[in-house]
């Protein structure tokens, strides 16, 4: 059914071979990434509405450090869908029992196993890009709904930086997700005590089975598989078989069977069932007699099973031992189990899925598999077709040279910058490319490509400032801007985007007057504080002297501006008063500016208000839903005595997240009133592959699991 | 063989927005690409843009900058001065770079015409490691049958592409690579590592599925004709 086809693996790049270098060498990445400790493999981000979803904590392992990666795994808050029938699309998936199939086997809970549940995802399946996506249970406990409204947005958090803006608006910061529920994938974790010979007993703890009969013949041969097969996902899996009998020379067989495999044979006789087996040493591929592969085992032997979805053969270990590969086309078209046939009285085996570590040094063997597959990728050319969204397969490959590479390089680079606005690194990048490349033909990627730099400058220069603006909480400006540039932005879409601005202006008229309120109260609480202080310390003759000074004054302006900076969470505009207030020479200027605050914060209050009841009547014809209920959030900040504080969905209109995300809007609305694209074809690039490797792993191309883009392209 | 199955556009369109990445990850690729590729002064005023702390000092941008320039004009006497200025391990230790430069020089005084000084410097110079290795003899007997051809057109692609800028820019690009190695610094742009995963990726999945194909030169989804 799949077919393959070989991928080349000489390089026409012209480059240097670079097999000296593994990808994972060490090389110093641009800065510590302290926000990066924990990261969904794929970029995952469920797709159900917040409202709709619980918040869980899963006991995700801790991860064991391998020598290639000292990242470490941090317990995660994850959000799930609550409603298990929401699921708006289930994945392509040509094995689909492989996803959370509600078979028969599955529906009886396995909880008397429950104590074989108590261990981590072995470490090394956290060489698999899918690895968050690879569970060994369900959680079995729900957090109620409520719970969520915590998680949002906190106001407080401030980045330090000017260049704050992120396109991510509709991303949830990568450690508050998990991979939606369709995709995930179970894990063997125990023996299934339905999907087994009756002549078997499975222990309670699931690892253990044992042969019940009397006889000693073919005929009495009992197996056993896993509730769970193995997802291709893991790119390799494996586990290993411990065993208690007697023999020396085990009638043991241990490998691999499929869905519907006899329970009255061992692995490897029948089709679709695959084993090593220990009395002679060989291996069975659905045969009767088995070819020569390994030394014979038994009593005290630890052997380990695995299998390799990028090359889809088995391999097994003995006492720590490598064997060898073994077995064609393992794995390709059905779903395995785990699977162990036994047929002699007496012989008892005990599996290890990872509840302890393991005798074979697996987690190097799956590195070395995966930097295998990553070099393979990278020894590949780049093909012209597949860049510019054609079909391979009508087109046939066309490489690309190395000047046309770099033409793609630069262009991807270029409208990248130009697109967030880096006015300054534009010029100097455009001014550093050598003469060579400007010579070059420009045929087929570099045709229309570069803009007229004049022109692009101020442009920049001019989105940049409004997007600018906006962040800082300069509406008007904002406003005023793109009205005299880009009138067509405010315009589109009935005026939308201009409502979103003037309802963003509201908000920050608001929050000024809680800001000014603040500080009135702040004053007066000082004031009652000093008054207090006044009446105990009535004796104080130095006290006394400040007083005649009228140091009262200028203290109160400290307080003034000294709680200012700590309570304004990010740059309110600086109120006119609180300066007046300071210089104020008169001895009771205390009085006279508490009044005058109060009469700047009514006046405030009214200059808010009156700005909302004149946006209320342009808007009151309005009847679309976003506008009513964005309307109806904005107004609803003014029940909050502190709307930062209040979180929820209320900091998702006031904080200044929310801010940023609207600068983003504003500018993606500039760009595309231009004719360009609302994100830049290199973040169109790395959605694009990211969301054809998540696919590839859904359908179970183990390869895929090899291929980790976010741990290659952005962490390495 | 079923048909292949399809992921209509809004799907994929959906799961496009569902990947997570964030404008501070893309920066670091762009920087990743402003470094390795010598683009000096923009990375310095990247740096300061987008706020991102630069992964190497930039002088070492500049001196390595400085060599490409010089084997790209044909200087690759001063080249190889650079070079061992910056440290003289490299060449020491990789043989096959330090042939490849000894073949450049080769090929530009050919170039120049100036043939008894190139004879002269391949036997001397050349011959001994071609002898060391039947890849180097190979490539020298390759640079030494240009002397063949009187004028460069007229020889066959295989040997006149010697005399191209395309081979100026490769050995540059290897001296490039080993310099950023020397300096544990990643000698592959992150971008470069990213189209080729997608060629693959789409490679793979063409196979089995049909779906959007994005157009990465225009940043676009392709409107693709679903079946």
């Amino acid at each position: 059914m799949t077919s393959h086809i070989p991928i080349p693996a000489t390089s026409s790049s012209g480059r240097a071979p670079s097999t000296s270098r593994s990808p994972f060498s060490s090389r110093s990445t641009f800065s510590s990434r302290s926000t990066l400790s924990s990261r969904s493999p794929l970029g995952f981000r469920s797709s159900v509405a917040l409202e709709n979803a619980i918040s869980l904590t899963l006991p995700f392992p801790p991860h064991r450090s391998s020598s290639a990666d000292h990242r470490s795994f941090e317990p995660r808050v994850i959000r799930a869908a609550s409603d298990s029938s929401h699921s708006p699309c289930q994945p392509l998936n040509s094995r689909s029992s492989s996803i959370l199939r509600p078979a028969a086997s599955q529906s009886i809970p396995s909880v008397q196993h429950s104590t074989s549940l108590s261990f981590l995802r072995p470490s090394y399946l956290e060489n698999s890009a899918f690895r968050q996506l690879l569970l060994l249970e369900q959680p079995l406990y729900t957090i109620p709904s409520r719970k969520l409204d915590s998680m949002h947005t906190h106001p407080s958090a401030l980045p330090a930086s000017s260049d704050s803006d992120d396109d991510s608006t509709a991303t949830p910061p990568r450690d508050t997700v998990l991979p939606p529920k369709e995709y995930s994938f179970k894990l063997p974790t125990c023996w299934s005590d339905q999907d087994r010979h009756n002549l078997l007993n499975v222990s309670m703890s699931g690892r253990e089975l044992s042969y019940q009969g009397t006889s000693c013949g073919d005929k009495d041969a009992a197996a056993a598989r896993t509730i769970h097969p193995i997802p291709p996902a893991c790119g390799i899996y494996y586990y290993e078989v411990e065993i208690l009998g007697k023999e020396h020379k085990s009638h043991i067989s241990i490998g691999f069977a499929g869905h519907g495999v006899k329970f009255s044979r061992l692995p490897g006789w029948e089709p679709n069932s695959w084993g090593y087996h220990g009395d002679d040493g060989c291996s069975f591929a659905a045969e009767k007699n088995g070819t020569s592969y390994g030394p014979t085992y038994g009593a005290g032997d630890i052997i380990g099973c695995g299998i390799d979805f990028t090359s889809h053969r088995a391999f097994f270990t003995k006492n720590g031992s490598f064997i060898g590969p073994v077995f064609e086309n393992i794995g390709k078209d059905i779903d395995l189990y785990p699977s162990v046939g036994l047929q002699h009285a007496g012989e008892i085996i005990r599996v290890n899925f990872g509840h302890e570590s393991f005798k074979f040094d697996i987690d190097s063997h799956v590195q070395q598999q995966r930097n295998a597959v990553w070099n393979k990728i990278l020894t590949r050319p780049i093909d012209s077709s597949v860049l510019e969204g054609r079909s391979m397969s009508t087109t046939g490959k066309t490489t690309l040279s190395d000047e046309q590479s770099k033409g793609v390089l630069n262009k991807l680079v270029l409208t990248y910058l130009v697109h967030h606005g880096y006015a300054k690194t534009v010029r100097a990048f455009q001014k550093q490319q050598p003469d060579v490349l400007a010579a070059q033909d420009t045929d087929i990627v570099m045709d229309d490509t570069i803009p007229e730099t004049g022109g692009m400058d101020k442009d920049i220069e001019r989105r940049t400032r409004i997007v600018n603006s906006v962040i800082s909480g300069d509406i008007d400006s904002a406003i005023a801007e793109t009205k005299k540039h880009h009138p067509v932005v405010l315009q589109s879409e009935d005026h939308l985007m201009l409502f979103k601005l003037r309802c963003r202006k509201f908000v920050e008229l608001i929050l000024e007057t809680t800001e000014m309120k603040k500080r009135i109260k702040t004053l007066k609480e000082s004031r009652a504080e000093k008054r207090r202080y006044d009446e105990i310390g009535n004796g104080d003759g130095e006290f006394w002297m400040g007083e005649e000074m009228g140091m009262d004054v200028d203290d109160d302006a400290v307080g003034l501006m000294s709680t200012s900076p700590t309570t304004i969470p990010y740059n309110a505009p600086p109120l006119r008063n609180g300066r007046e207030k300071a210089v104020s020479p008169d001895g009771k200027g205390k009085d006279l500016s508490s009044v005058d605050a109060a009469v700047q914060y009514e006046m405030a209050l009214n200059t808010a208000i009156a700005y909302g009841q004149e946006l209320s009547n342009d808007y009151k014809s309005d009847t679309r839903p976003e506008v009513r209920q964005l309307f109806k959030q904005t107004f609803g900040i003014v029940a909050w005595e502190d709307p930062l504080e209040a979180g929820g969905s209320v900091a998702s209109v006031v904080s200044y997240e929310a801010r940023v995300n609207l600068a983003n809007e504003l500018n993606q609305a500039i760009l595309k009133s231009q004719g360009r694209p609302a994100r830049p074809a290199l973040e169109m690039l790395y959605r694009q592959t990211a969301a054809c490797l998540l696919q590839l792993g859904t359908m179970g191309v183990g390869e895929a699991a090899f291929a980790d883009i976010s741990r290659e392209i952005l962490e390495s | 063989m079923p048909p292949k199955p399809s992921i209509r556009a809004e799907e994929w369109d959906r799961r496009l927005q569902e990947v997570q990445i964030t404008k501070n990850d893309l920066n670091r690729l762009i920087m990743d690409y402003l470094v390795i590729e010598g683009y000096k002064s923009a990375a310095e005023e990247f740096s300061q843009e987008a706020n991102l702390a630069p992964p190497v000092d930039f002088e070492s941008i500049e001196s390595r900058m400085d060599i490409r320039e010089a084997l790209q004009r044909g200087d690759v006497e001063d080249a190889i001065i650079r070079v061992n200025d910056l440290n003289p391990e490299i060449l020491d230790t990789n043989p096959a770079l330090y042939f490849r430069l000894q073949q450049q020089k080769l090929i530009e005084l050919i170039r120049l015409g100036r043939i008894s000084e190139a004879l002269e410097f391949a036997q001397e110079e050349l011959a001994p490691r071609g002898e060391e290795s039947p890849e180097f003899l190979s490539e020298l007997e390759r640079t030494m049958s240009l002397l063949a051809f009187e004028a460069s057109a007229a020889a066959p692609a295989g040997i006149s592409e010697l005399l191209s800028p395309a081979q100026r820019m490769k050995t540059a690009g290897e001296v490039n690579a080993a310099i950023l190695e020397s300096l544990s610094q990643g000698n592959e742009v992150k971008l470069v590592g990213l189209l080729k995963l997608l060629c693959w990726g789409e490679m793979l999945l063409e196979e089995r599925a049909e779906f959007r194909k994005l157009n990465v030169v225009e940043g676009s989804l392709v409107d693709s004709v679903l079946v």
